[in-house]
């Protein structure tokens, strides 16, 4: 047993510079999976039956096969039809269309969770469906469904590692870049891990904060 | 669409499809394996023994899954282990997964009114006796959904395995399309195969689901 963590040590800017690209690409891929996650509930819960149908597929399919399958599909599918983009792009629309179909499924319950005396009372006030929809039922269940949304973002943060398998520059590749140097995967690997604890142990207590703070509001 | 390539890759897909299974049956019992004990120490009356159980699950659920792999087929040869493929990433599923059911066997059971284990020693129940009489049968219908849940996630996560070389469906699938160049083909085949496996855990979950909780909605 031999340890020598001075390589990690020596190299440390390149595992924060991965650092910032993993919080990056979990930004932005939250942006993606959260609004899209939205428009596709509301498409499949009151859209007209072609785009709706399709959503469904969608949600049943994505929901269905691994992460990693997909990115697959996506990066060979892509460059298949003819569009080429970078890999930090293609990370993060795998990424962000993987959990697009996840925070769907959660919106789609909570929106059918809001009472229907709430659209009753917003139509008989004169408003239209659109409104009804927008002003009232959406905001509520957006609301409903933030605890949910929150332990997602989370699980998303852990799995934006996946994306060094498609060629992503983030913590995992990156430290793979320097274990390729120094021969020392152990110790980058363990360093790695610490970082993404104490990633993951911010988001979490800021989301149980933020929990507390929802439940004092009610 | 090449449906001669879909129907020829379709007999490889399939064994490797059976490599995806018994590698997440036998993660899955060594995860409870691993869930019983880490919930059994939770619970034991001295710190020295809840610590490490909560240090555990902690850890295992802060950090991501891929990364925890890595650092055991690639972390090893640090203490002189080298593990083969198929047993590091089974190592890896199961300590993983076992973290995740411990949360959810002690979850279901603390969500069992606190007046049924008072009322069961009272009447002169042990300890043990009121957990396996009383308490766990009224847990069973919970029990059964979460751990669903992470047998789903076990197959999903199974795909990971692919990056250290192991045969399954995701490495099939990833080296067919590379040799081809027919993502969408070869995805269509093995995305089948997933929600074939996935959709069939989620049923018979259900099923025992419904059969355990009959006698809550007559």
């Amino acid at each position: 047993m031999n340890f020598d963590f001075t390589p990690v040590w020596d190299n440390i800017p390149t595992l924060i510079e991965g650092t910032g690209y993993t919080l990056l690409i979990a930004l932005f891929a939250a942006i993606l999976s959260l609004v899209g996650g939205l428009v596709v509930s509301l498409t499949t819960l009151y859209g007209k039956k072609i785009f709706s149908y399709p959503l469904r597929f969608f949600i049943w399919l994505f929901m269905g096969t691994p992460l990693l399958l997909q990115l697959y599909l996506l990066y060979f599918g892509l460059g298949q039809v003819g569009i080429l983009i970078p890999a930090l792009l293609t990370g993060i629309l795998g990424l962000g269309i993987h959990y697009m179909a996840y925070n769907a499924d959660i919106f789609r319950a909570t929106i059918q969770s809001i009472e229907k005396g709430q659209t009753e009372a917003a139509r008989s006030l004169g408003f239209g469906r659109m409104q009804t929809l927008w002003f009232f039922i959406v905001p509520q269940a957006v609301f409903r469904a933030l605890p949910q949304l929150g332990n997602n973002m989370i699980i998303m943060l852990k799995d934006t590692s996946v994306l060094s398998v498609i060629g992503v520059t983030e913590l995992v590749l990156n430290a793979q870049f320097e274990i390729a140097n120094t021969f020392r995967p152990f110790e980058f690997y363990i360093s790695i891990a610490v970082i993404y604890y104490m990633l993951n142990l911010v988001m979490e207590t800021s989301l149980n904060r933020f929990e507390k703070k929802l439940e004092n509001r009610r | 669409m090449d449906f001669a390539l879909m129907w020829e890759i379709t007999p490889l897909l399939l064994k490797a499809a059976w490599i995806t299974v018994t590698i997440s049956v036998m993660a899955f019992i060594l995860g409870l394996a691993v869930a019983i004990l880490l919930v059994i120490m939770r619970s034991a009356s001295f710190r020295i023994i809840r610590w490490p159980s909560r240090i555990y699950v902690s850890v295992i659920r802060g950090t991501p899954f891929f990364v925890q792999l890595l650092i055991f087929y690639y972390g090893g040869a640090a203490f002189g282990i080298n593990l083969e493929a198929y047993t590091a990433g089974l190592l890896a599923i199961g300590l993983n997964i076992g973290a995740y059911m411990s949360e959810g066997i002690r979850g279901s059971i603390l969500a069992v009114d606190k007046g049924q284990n008072e009322a069961s020693r009272s009447l002169g129940f042990s300890r043990t006796q009121t957990m396996i009489s009383v308490i766990l049968p009224q847990a069973a219908g919970l029990m059964i959904r979460s751990l669903g849940v992470l047998g789903v996630i076990v197959i999903k996560g199974s795909s990971l395995v692919s990056i250290i070389s192991v045969v399954e469906l995701t490495y099939q699938s990833q080296r067919i399309i590379s040799s081809t160049y027919k993502p969408f083909e070869v995805f269509a085949v093995s995305a089948a195969l997933y929600l074939i496996l996935i959709y069939g855990v989620i049923s018979i979950v259900d099923w025992l689901y419904d059969r355990y909780t009959r006698h809550l909605h007559h």
